[in-house]
């Protein structure tokens, strides 16, 4: 409330003070109101007409929109009686229009959008494709945040309008508009994880890490003519199955580079299928390293992606995860 | 719409049912169902029903319609039961061994295996044939084993390796220094190690050696032949007289001709038959007509061969499977002790001449090559071929080479086995390289069992999948590997 009562443009009136006052007096009545704001924690009983609650007021006082001050009616009676007559049931006027609606909250900051893109409809755009990737609130996240009903409709709208004010040149960029997206914006933003590259040390060799199921594998990848050694054996030692050899190295097939590399891997943890595409993967990254524009190919060979399925696990009342205990008669 | 014929089975109705059966009775909608539809597409249905209607007549008390039936599938399972395999039929058709396949495509410019041309390095990375004449003597020997992929091809070819260059080059030294080579053919599973015998057996053949072979050592130490004492020795020796038999037969039937041409140096009054000296041992051999008298001809074909005052060929011994021939065997003494292997008599001549104890006149080699797949564990035999190896590595001066130790804490190795390791040579057979690799996948795209284009990818992809060029794995890989 402390930060809120310092903005200037929120000062509000009052319905009978309005009544009372003509247009010209009403700038010293907002000034007396700013000088009468009562600190917040001495208030017990305050009434406010904030469309925000007053954790999230005193957490994000970034955009907070507060319909109406809080008002102690009696003590502004007393001191107002002498110039002015204030009635008894005087109460704030809120200054949000959406006050009343079921999604002010919501309501409030289309409305601070939409003002705002009219405002700056003339500022220059990037195009889409090369503004900063941001991943915004999805409509369910949208709800949760605000604690609202949105409409789907809605959402799409006003998404619109937060894409084409994020296209504005980021170095015209108002502050007022930055600081109106950022309530749009998940909190956690994945596209601000970038992979790190893996190197290639000095020896030439590039290490891939891959996973399935309970296996792990750690692949050096080096130029050479096609040899592999996992755990210290050569693949058909280690492999008793052609399958898994040849999903090990699946890789390096799928792209025409198994006579150009050769793989020196540790594999560890599940069993032999596990194994073997851990491998597949590890490999997969270690050749990465080396020839990174070989990704659209190998995710074609689908050997980018992680499989994150892992042993479901089994559940009271079921023999195993799924299986439904034997029908016995009595 | 329907086609006139089965489409299924492409079988043409015969005339009479479609029409004259329904017509025969008057239609009735009870019996509509027995009829058969004249334009059927289904064969099985397509046929008159009279006989089972004959059946549910009057003639027995069984009522038609629905009948209880207790046990399903009883019927059935009886009827189609059929003869059962007749004892050993299973075993034989297991163990089988075919060495062509007609459909396979005839390879044009595969050519014969010569006297010389597993001796010569520019054979190297070449598939060769194998004469007739050699095929049968191999196939008596018992070189070929059901495991290998014969049956896929025109005729049997064999891969010249490097390894094959230089063993049969080591042979070939020691005939013409008329000393022994003793070798041991180790290495990694479906490396090629009985392959390399096979080979070995080849070039003796082609060079009119005797052959000698032992084709599983399993077969005499793990107690599935008869055996007996032999009396007068000491320590006591036993001799296995059916498998003797069985195999002076096999030295017989594969080195006819060499045998025939060969004489006896010295009377032999223990055999019933007389045989006085500069008799063939062709005929020696015959003598051997049961196996009651098996051991004592078989001691004189030995003593024949290996007699220093007479002309003798070169003499290739080989065994297989040499980790049987190096442990206790299964046998048991009338004290019910386990018999040492090296107590077995024909064992004792082959660890013998494996050992160096025994010479061939003309020189020759022993042969013995491990296995991967059914080998029991004997330490010492494997300590004793690594340190052979290991000795080698030390003599060219190999960087970080080490002769590896006995461990002073494990009390299972014998001293037996490590006598007779003591100076053999050891020959590791390993993968082939990628040149020998599409030599043989070249072969087997000509014979038309590799329907792919053989090219550095093709071959690089095989090699690397077989570990590193693995000849068994290769063909596993390849060949044997249902695409579907």
């Amino acid at each position: 409330m402390m930060a809120s009562s310092s903005r200037p443009r929120l000062t509000s009136a009052l319905r009978g003070v309005s009544r009372t006052l003509n247009g010209g007096q009403r700038q010293p009545l907002e000034q007396h109101f700013q000088s009468l704001q009562l600190n917040s924690s001495a208030v017990r009983g305050r009434r406010c007409l904030s469309t925000e609650s007053t954790e999230s007021n005193a957490n994000g006082d970034r955009l907070s929109i507060t319909a109406a001050k809080e008002l102690e009616i009696k003590s502004l009676i007393k001191k107002l009686t002498p110039k002015y007559r204030l009635a008894q049931h005087a109460r704030p006027v809120p200054i949000s229009p959406s006050y009343f609606s079921r999604t002010p909250a919501f309501n409030d900051r289309y409305l601070v959008l939409e003002k705002l893109s009219r405002a700056y409809v003339n500022l220059p755009v990037i195009p889409a494709a090369d503004t900063e990737r941001i991943a915004w609130k999805t409509l369910s996240d949208l709800r949760q945040s605000f604690g609202e009903p949105v409409k789907a409709t809605d959402y799409v709208k006003c998404l619109a309008i937060v894409k084409r004010l994020h296209q504005i040149h980021p170095e015209l960029k108002p502050d007022a508009v930055k600081e109106a997206l950022l309530d749009f914006q998940r909190d956690v933003q994945a596209f601000l994880n970038v992979a790190t590259p893996i190197p290639i040390d000095k020896f030439g060799r590039a290490l891939g890490v891959g996973k399935r199921k309970s296996s792990s594998a750690r692949a050096f990848v080096v130029e050479g003519e096609g040899q592999v050694l996992i755990n210290g054996k050569t693949l058909a030692d280690y492999f008793g199955r052609v399958h898994d050899r040849e999903s090990a190295v699946w890789a390096l097939h799928a792209t025409d580079r198994i006579d150009k590399y050769n793989v020196w891997a540790r594999v560890e943890g599940g069993g032999t299928t596990g194994q073997a595409e851990a491998l597949t993967l590890a490999i997969a990254k270690a050749l990465l390293a080396h020839e990174p524009a070989l990704k659209p190919a190998l995710r074609r060979a689908g050997v980018v992606t992680r499989d994150p399925r892992r042993v479901e696990r089994k559940k009271h009342g079921r023999v195993k995860a799924r299986k439904g205990p034997t029908w016995v008669k009595r | 719409m329907s086609a006139p014929n089965c489409l299924r089975c492409l079988v043409r109705p015969t005339a009479g049912i479609p029409i004259s059966a329904p017509l025969a009775a008057p239609i009735a909608l009870a019996h509509a169902h027995a009829r058969a539809a004249p334009f059927s597409t289904t064969a099985a249905n397509a046929r008159p029903r009279k006989e089972t209607e004959k059946k549910t007549g009057s003639k027995d008390h069984s009522r038609g319609g629905k009948k209880l039936q207790l046990g399903k599938f009883k019927k059935d399972h009886i009827a189609s039961k059929g003869r059962s395999p007749l004892p050993g039929e299973r075993k034989a058709y297991r163990k089988r061994i075919t060495l062509s396949n007609d459909n396979a495509i005839p390879v044009p410019w595969l050519t014969d295996l010569g006297p010389e041309a597993l001796a010569s390095a520019e054979n190297t990375a070449r598939v060769l044939a194998l004469p007739e004449e050699v095929q049968d003597q191999l196939r008596a020997g018992e070189a070929f084993k059901p495991t290998q992929c014969w049956g896929m091809f025109r005729k049997p070819a064999v891969l010249v390796r490097k390894e094959t260059v230089d063993l049969a080059n080591r042979m070939q030294d020691a005939a013409d220094k008329k000393q022994m080579l003793r070798l041991v053919v180790t290495g990694d599973k479906v490396a090629g190690k009985s392959m390399m015998l096979l080979q070995a057996m080849a070039h003796a053949h082609l060079n009119n050696w005797i052959v000698i072979h032992l084709p599983e050592a399993q077969e005499l130490t793990t107690a599935c032949t008869e055996y007996a004492p032999i009396p007068g020795t000491d320590p006591v020796q036993y001799m296995q007289p059916v498998y003797v038999l069985k195999l002076i037969q096999a030295i017989k039937r594969a080195n006819e001709k060499v045998l025939a041409k060969t004489y006896t140096a010295q009377a032999h009054p223990e055999l019933p038959q007389n045989i006085p000296p500069n008799t063939p041992l062709l005929k020696l051999a015959n003598v051997a007509k049961e196996a009651d008298g098996a051991w004592p001809v078989f001691q004189a074909l030995w003593s024949e061969l290996t007699a220093h005052n007479a002309a003798r060929p070169p003499i290739l011994f080989s065994l297989d499977g040499l980790a049987h021939a190096m442990k206790p065997s299964d046998y048991r003494s009338p004290a019910f002790d386990l018999i040492h292997s090296h107590d077995l008599a024909l064992l004792k001549l082959f660890t013998d001449a494996l050992g160096g104890a025994v010479k061939f006149p003309a020189g020759g080699a022993v042969l013995a090559a491990t296995s991967r797949s059914n080998a029991p564990r004997v330490p010492s035999m494997e300590l004793a071929l690594a340190q052979r190896e290991a000795e080698e590595r030390v003599r060219q001066k190999v960087e970080g080479a080490e002769v590896p130790q006995k461990d002073p804490f494990f009390r299972g190795y014998d001293e037996r086995v490590e006598a007779v390791l003591r100076s053999v040579q050891v020959l590791r057979v390993g993968g082939v390289d990628k040149l020998e690799a599409r030599a043989l996948m070249e072969y087997w795209a000509a014979s038309g069992m590799l329907r792919a284009t053989v090219d550095e990818r093709a071959v690089t992809e095989k090699w690397t999948l077989a570990g590193s060029g693995v000849l068994g794995e290769m063909e596993r890989a390849t060949l044997l590997t249902m695409r579907v």
